[in-house]
């Protein structure tokens, strides 16, 4: 049954009906939405994964035609597509990768084939990340890149140094973080670069003042979050802002209860899942972020697991896969 | 993201009939040109299949990658003409769908990909047409991207590069004169301004400086609750080539403040700057910040906890952390004290 407590007359978080919907996506045929969303179903499934995971649910979906389904995706270049038969791409290798270890499925792909692929990614001069063959570069890939090297113990065998620079030159007067030199703050790119220096050990070229001071100015008075000024508050900044909070050790320069009212106010309660903002239709990736929030912002009404906010998964995961060690370099007077 | 609930309804049969041909539609569609790439099928066929397909739906990336190599295995690659016009038939293109989706990251690659391959690019009828677009949104961070893609690719067609800067600067200058709260342009302004001023003399870069000072105090005056405007200020002072200098700018600061506070007491941002300007003088100069001013903060910072709750969290670590350093009892009173007006 569906535990909804009333907090404050709004409702609790809807369990069973998030669940629920997570398991009905794979069936809507019927909705354009389906098929024009098919070039990143990997992410989708991730994150429904993470969703179920959180809310402690991870049996709704069934484990080996997840497992099955991510190697089918996997192409001869050792990167992975959106969909089977999709080309490589760093966005969807990284899903690929985090659902396999959620899955404890690792070693089921050849480790060398995917490490290949994401340092053939690398400009071996500039340090600089390109998301595909194509060239398109974001400090975005140089967090993924790092992320996926790190699964397979192999950070070293990427230029480090060079993305740690590459992501330097992305921070602005702010404190914040863009998506390349030049490129203007957004909280998003701000968890990327954040989460990128953790991996690397690198967090000490971080403005923690002036960047913590920013963050906490997302919260909107609906105690929703923002993504930069000026714009309007979406759920998955309960995400992209938090997290890069948690890493700071700054969650409490934010009023968490209002947080997870916003989220809450956001859910879909009769078909489940969470929107961007309230009275919006819900999809897969804000109640993913949604969840994940609510996670990081501690909601007590259900418990949630735990989520690590350097790779949006599960803590007894990364835990599990020897992943915490980025906590262990966070700068000594971070109190972490 | 942002699509309204309706209130729910069953589908009407014609609305579902609807929905089922265009699902048909586009996966006959979408099957067809899959299958086309899978077979290395590279003909005008493609092309045409290829460009429904990304009207439908400018997400596909895989497509717009097959499209890139039909372009780059069709015969009239190899011909420059044919290249310059086939690629800016291309640019037409896009410009038609840019619209449905301004922020489709795919669409910008590919672009980026169309400039960077034809012969004869014509980068200042780039700029123009961002322009344009940044006239509708101005804070589209794509279209700024873009824009300085060409800028860099543009500084590699001109022998002084330092002409393209200074456009560069002045299309800011135009933008915030527009609006003066608009982020992305002095946020585009941070990252040119110190190349505008290494190209000046030393007594040049001193009145830049001051004229930009001007600038963004008028925008400080204008909207008083802007944060980006007070961060661009504290660039500014950091900006300055001596001690000396940013102290004034900090003093100046801290003017400029009670001003404000004068119109208008329980003003937030005005109040947080009023401790973060008090409290870079302390490390920069201890001796430059009185008692009253350091017992000042620490109130101002009660205050704060009243008007701006949900930031209670910081404005309590900014209390305790001053308090030890001052060697003060760190405020914890939730009644508003009287704020003197102090002397600075």
């Amino acid at each position: 049954m569906d535990k909804s407590s009333e907090h404050n007359g709004s409702v609790g978080l809807l369990v069973d009906k998030h669940v629920e919907y997570v398991k009905s996506l794979d069936k809507r045929h019927d909705e354009i939405e389906y098929w024009m969303t098919e070039h990143l179903r990997i992410s989708g499934v991730y994150w429904g994964a993470v969703s179920l995971h959180l809310l402690r649910k991870s049996d709704a979906l069934r484990k080996d035609d997840i497992i099955d389904y991510v190697l089918r995706c996997q192409n001869a270049d050792g990167g992975f597509g959106g969909h089977v038969g999709h080309d490589s791409h760093l966005l969807y290798t990284m899903s690929a990768i985090q659902l396999l270890v959620m899955y404890d499925a690792l070693n089921r792909v050849n480790a060398g084939k995917v490490i290949g692929y994401v340092k053939s990614l690398q400009d071996e001069t500039t340090g600089e990340v390109s998301g595909d063959v194509w060239g398109e570069k974001d400090t975005r890939f140089a967090y993924i890149s790092l992320a996926i090297m790190s699964f397979f113990d192999a950070v070293d065998q990427l230029n480090v140094d060079g993305v740690v620079e590459y992501v330097r030159k992305a921070m602005n007067y702010d404190g914040g973080f863009g998506s390349g030199p030049g490129g203007e703050s957004h909280a998003a790119q701000v968890f990327t670069c954040l989460a990128a220096l953790a991996i690397a050990g690198r967090l000490d070229i971080v403005d923690r003042e002036r960047l913590s001071g920013w963050l906490a100015e997302r919260q909107q008075k609906s105690g929703g979050l923002n993504g930069r000024p000026q714009k309007l508050e979406d759920v998955c900044y309960s995400w992209w802002v938090l997290s890069s909070l948690n890493i700071l050790a700054r969650v409490h320069w934010v009023d968490c209860q209002k947080l997870c009212d916003y989220i809450l106010s956001a859910q879909d309660v009769d078909n489940g899942g969470i929107a961007d903002r309230p009275g919006d239709i819900a999809d897969v990736y804000h109640t993913c972020f949604g969840i994940a929030g609510l996670s990081l912002a501690g909601y007590d009404k259900y418990s949630l697991a735990e989520v690590d906010p350097v790779y949006c998964m599960p803590l007894s995961v990364i835990k599990s896969a020897g992943l915490r060690k980025w906590v262990d370099k966070v700068p000594e007077n971070w109190e972490h | 993201h942002g699509r309204r609930r309706e209130a729910l309804k069953e589908p009407t049969v014609d609305e579902k009939e609807q929905n089922r041909q265009r699902v048909e539609k586009y996966c006959a569609l979408n099957s067809s040109v899959m299958d086309l790439r899978s077979k290395s099928v590279f003909s005008t066929d493609a092309l045409n299949q290829t460009r429904r397909l990304l009207e439908l739906n400018t997400e596909l990336h895989t497509v717009w990658n097959y499209r890139r190599q039909v372009f780059m295995q069709l015969d009239i690659w190899q011909d420059p003409e044919e290249r310059q016009r086939v690629l800016e038939e291309e640019l037409r293109f896009l410009m038609e769908i840019i619209m449905k989706n301004i922020k489709s990251y795919w669409m910008w690659n590919h672009r980026v990909w169309a400039l960077s391959s034809l012969p004869r690019p014509e980068w200042q009828r780039e700029l123009k047409l961002v322009a344009k677009l940044l006239a509708v949104d101005a804070r589209n961070y794509h279209g700024w991207d873009y824009r300085r893609f060409v800028v860099a690719r543009l500084k590699e067609t001109v022998v002084d590069e330092r002409v393209v800067d200074e456009q560069e600067f002045a299309f800011t200058t135009e933008q915030i004169k527009r609006d003066c709260a608009n982020h992305s342009a002095w946020h585009n302004r941070s990252k040119l301004l110190p190349a505008v001023l290494s190209s000046t003399s030393e007594a040049a870069q001193a009145s830049m400086l001051e004229e930009e000072t001007k600038l963004i105090l008028n925008a400080i005056y204008t909207d008083p609750d802007d944060q980006n405007a007070w961060l661009y200020y504290e660039w500014l002072v950091s900006m300055q080539p001596s001690d000396t200098s940013r102290l004034i700018l900090l003093r100046n600061k801290v003017t400029a403040i009670r001003e404000l506070l004068e119109l208008e007491e329980d003003s937030k941002r005005p109040l947080i700057e009023l401790v973060i300007a008090l409290t870079a003088i302390d490390c920069m100069r201890p001796e430059l910040v009185t008692n009253s001013e350091k017992q000042e903060c620490l109130e101002t910072l009660s205050v704060l906890q009243c008007i701006d709750a949900y930031r209670v969290g910081r404005y309590s670590d900014m209390n305790r952390i001053l308090a030890q350093r001052w060697g003060l009892a760190a405020n914890s009173s939730t009644t508003k004290p009287g704020l003197a007006v102090v002397e600075p």
